[in-house]
């Protein structure tokens, strides 16, 4: 389904890791399209290979143990599974750049807060010492980090965590990448830092119509900022589709799960339900639906044959044998 | 001009290669046309000079925040500071001395065994006009104010010359053990794999053989000269800054701004010099400044056990002439004996401060 205006296709990417106590098969035949200047956001809970499918689009999966086996990466008719070293090189932080969960060690202790949001653009846009300052300095002022002069020379420890965020975002964005891939960008910051963080996004997308690949494990958060959310669940997409499709109409019940673990202001609840059970060992996965064993909804046919994808309107896609009268997608 | 500067990685590291290339060129000139104005030792100290100002003192003054924070740090311990004293006086004492004291060499017998000023010592001189032994207290004199030797050479002057020595082996032979420790403990640490099992058995070699021993090997082979005596002690002491740079590279590998690093577009390359070894530096200067007085303890002992170079006065050469005759002048086995102590704690307690200082660990 790819359109025109899709700049990064995912289809089927097997990423496994070798361990000693057997392979993980942390993500296991993932499809998905990213378009020019939308979001998307992954959503799932740890361990459900949101990360690695992260990792493994800038190629940066350790190896040993993690290798990706299979599938097709597609960045511009380029499949970065089969790009050089030096070719991928050019594109991370050029045109893909990433940003990480923590950013009290995203940095590095003993580099200045300036050096680092300038390696970027030494590494890539050959600007000179005086013009990379410049760049940063107008890079700072963008992600909202007042004083921006002085606190070129600060080193991270002497920075909130909130700052330090900014400034992974400022190095992200110094080369004016065309794709964004936040790892939970928001999940070491509290609440009103994130609010400012996730508009700093939000401003991005609109004014820069850059892509952004936003991974989260906090439904709650995404629904302001995503266009589009894949819900995944142990290495595999259980549902996608539109923002609207996924809180108005979602259909897998994993995606219900996880909206009824969400607090609302409008209905009175006694408490939140969470989902029962544990997320399983991707190790020694369940047979068929990997979802099943926490299902309420479990039919036979659910343990013994993987649900393909099934399209349920438009981009709208769940898979779960539940919709198995609707014909089954190509992927999204 | 900037791509060559990139490829340098930077514009410091450009001009000190420059400078370093000069260096060279002038000391291939100095070898085999103009012969020798200056000995192969003063080029070693300038390059070990531009090490120093373009990676120790630049740093420290780019980063003054830094610099007052980590002196902050040091100066708590009223040691350290006293041994740092002591340390750059000592090191004031080994570049200006030489040129103030009387020559360390010049032998005169008349005034043989003169003890320290303030001291007074019976001395047995034959009078010429008697024809017998008479013997006297002899007082020191300022003109030899820490005494004189069996041969009548002035200790002060010798302790001076000692000093210069001691430094040279100390720095010198750390500063080669530590570039090859650190080089070996990154690259080992980054690679992984057989290159880091290959690299490490290696180490574990190194480590077997009896340190000392293969000193005085290298001595009886080579012949006892201050050079083959530093390259001998700086190329089989870098095991332990090898390990341990390893295991702190290893640690620091996994942290999450290499790999942020990495996701910037940065290679392997940038990511060992920017990256690692900014971030093992401060616990490689620690292993320095701690190792420094075994290496001057080590020259020390070769020389006192006559292994030494004979042409350099050093404080091991003092100390074992002057051990044949403690009885009768105390100060000549003495005096160099207290400089090493001196100096092995000053460099010690200034370790320890350092190692306080740096180590995040050991917040209080």
């Amino acid at each position: 389904m790819a359109t025109n205006n899709t700049i990064l296709q995912v289809s089927e990417l097997k990423t496994y890791f070798f361990t000693r106590l057997g392979v993980v098969r942390a993500v296991d035949g993932v499809s998905f399209g990213l378009r020019q200047g939308e979001c998307l956001c992954l959503v799932g809970e740890s361990g459900c290979g949101k990360t690695a499918t992260a990792l493994s689009i800038l190629r940066l999966v350790d190896s040993p143990p993690g290798q990706i086996v299979g599938g097709e990466i597609k960045y511009h008719n380029e499949n970065l599974l089969r790009s050089t070293g030096a070719r991928l090189r050019q594109i991370r932080g050029n045109r893909i750049a990433m940003i990480f969960q923590d950013p009290q060690s995203s940095l590095n202790p003993v580099l200045t807060v300036g050096e680092q949001i300038m390696e970027p653009i030494r590494l890539h846009l050959k600007l000179g010492h005086r013009q990379a300052r410049d760049k940063a300095l107008s890079l700072m002022k963008q992600v909202g980090i007042p004083q921006s002069a002085e606190r070129m020379a600060y080193f991270p420890h002497q920075l909130s965590g909130g700052m330090k965020q900014r400034v992974m975002i400022a190095a992200a964005l110094s080369c004016n990448p065309e794709i964004l891939i936040a790892d939970e960008p928001t999940t070491a910051l509290d609440t009103t830092i994130k609010a400012q963080i996730l508009d700093i996004f939000r401003e991005l997308k609109q004014q820069m119509n850059m892509s952004i690949l936003f991974i989260t494990h906090d439904l709650g958060t995404v629904a302001g900022i995503a266009d589009r959310i894949i819900v995944m669940y142990g290495g595999r997409i259980a549902e996608a589709g539109s923002t609207l499709d996924i809180f108005d109409q979602p259909k897998h019940p994993y995606t219900w799960g996880l909206l009824n673990c969400l607090p609302t202001i409008a209905e009175r609840r006694e408490k939140l339900s969470p989902i029962p059970g544990m997320i399983p060992s991707l190790i020694d996965p369940p047979e068929g639906c990997i979802f099943h064993p926490r299902c309420q909804w479990r039919m036979s046919v659910c343990q013994q044959a993987k649900p393909p994808e099934y399209v349920i309107s438009g981009e709208h896609i769940a898979a779960c044998y539940l919709y198995q009268k609707a014909p089954a997608s190509a992927g999204l | 001009m900037r791509r060559i500067t990139e490829v340098f990685g930077g514009r410091r590291n450009l001009l000190f290669s420059g400078l370093l290339l000069a260096l060279l060129f002038i000391l291939l000139l100095d070898l085999f046309f103009v012969h020798h104005i200056f000995s192969p030792f003063v080029y070693f100290y300038l390059c070990f000079a531009l090490v120093i100002v373009f990676y120790g003192i630049y740093p420290l003054y780019v980063s003054r925040r830094l610099t007052r924070y980590y002196w902050d740090r040091t100066k708590r311990h009223h040691l350290a500071v006293i041994g740092l004293v002591f340390i750059i006086f000592l090191v004031a004492v080994a570049i200006f001395g030489p040129f103030l004291t009387q020559d360390p060499t010049k032998v005169d017998f008349p005034n043989k065994n003169l003890p320290p000023v303030g001291f007074s010592a019976e001395q047995s001189t034959y009078d010429r006009t008697t024809g017998q032994f008479i013997t006297r207290e002899t007082p020191g004199t300022w003109l030899h104010p820490l005494g004189t030797d069996d041969k009548g050479r002035d200790m002060l002057a010798m302790l001076v010359s000692g000093t210069r020595i001691s430094l040279q082996v100390g720095l010198m032979a750390t500063l080669i053990a530590i570039f090859i420790g650190l080089i070996m403990g990154v690259v080992s640490a980054y690679l992984g794999g057989w290159a880091d099992n290959a690299l490490m058995r290696f180490t574990d070699i190194m480590m077997t053989f009896p340190f000392f021993l293969l000193l005085v090997f290298i001595v009886f082979i080579f012949g006892p000269s201050l050079w083959f005596i530093i390259l001998a002690i700086g190329l089989t002491g870098w095991t332990g800054t090898a390990r341990l740079v390893r295991s702190e590279s290893l640690s620091l590998r996994t942290r999450d701004f290499i790999m942020a690093s990495k996701s910037l577009g940065a290679s392997d390359r940038r990511i060992v010099f920017h990256h690692l070894i900014p971030n093992v530096l401060s616990s490689v200067i620690v292993i320095a400044t701690l190792s420094i007085p075994g290496v001057i303890l080590a020259e020390a002992a070769l020389s006192f056990i006559g292994l030494g170079d004979p042409t350099v006065t050093s404080w091991g050469l003092v100390l074992q002439a002057g051990q044949r005759s403690l009885e009768t002048a105390w100060w000549i086995a003495v005096e160099p004996g207290i400089m090493l102590f001196l100096t092995v704690l000053a460099f010690n307690f200034l370790g320890d401060g350092v190692r306080d200082a740096f180590d995040p660990r050991s917040q209080v």
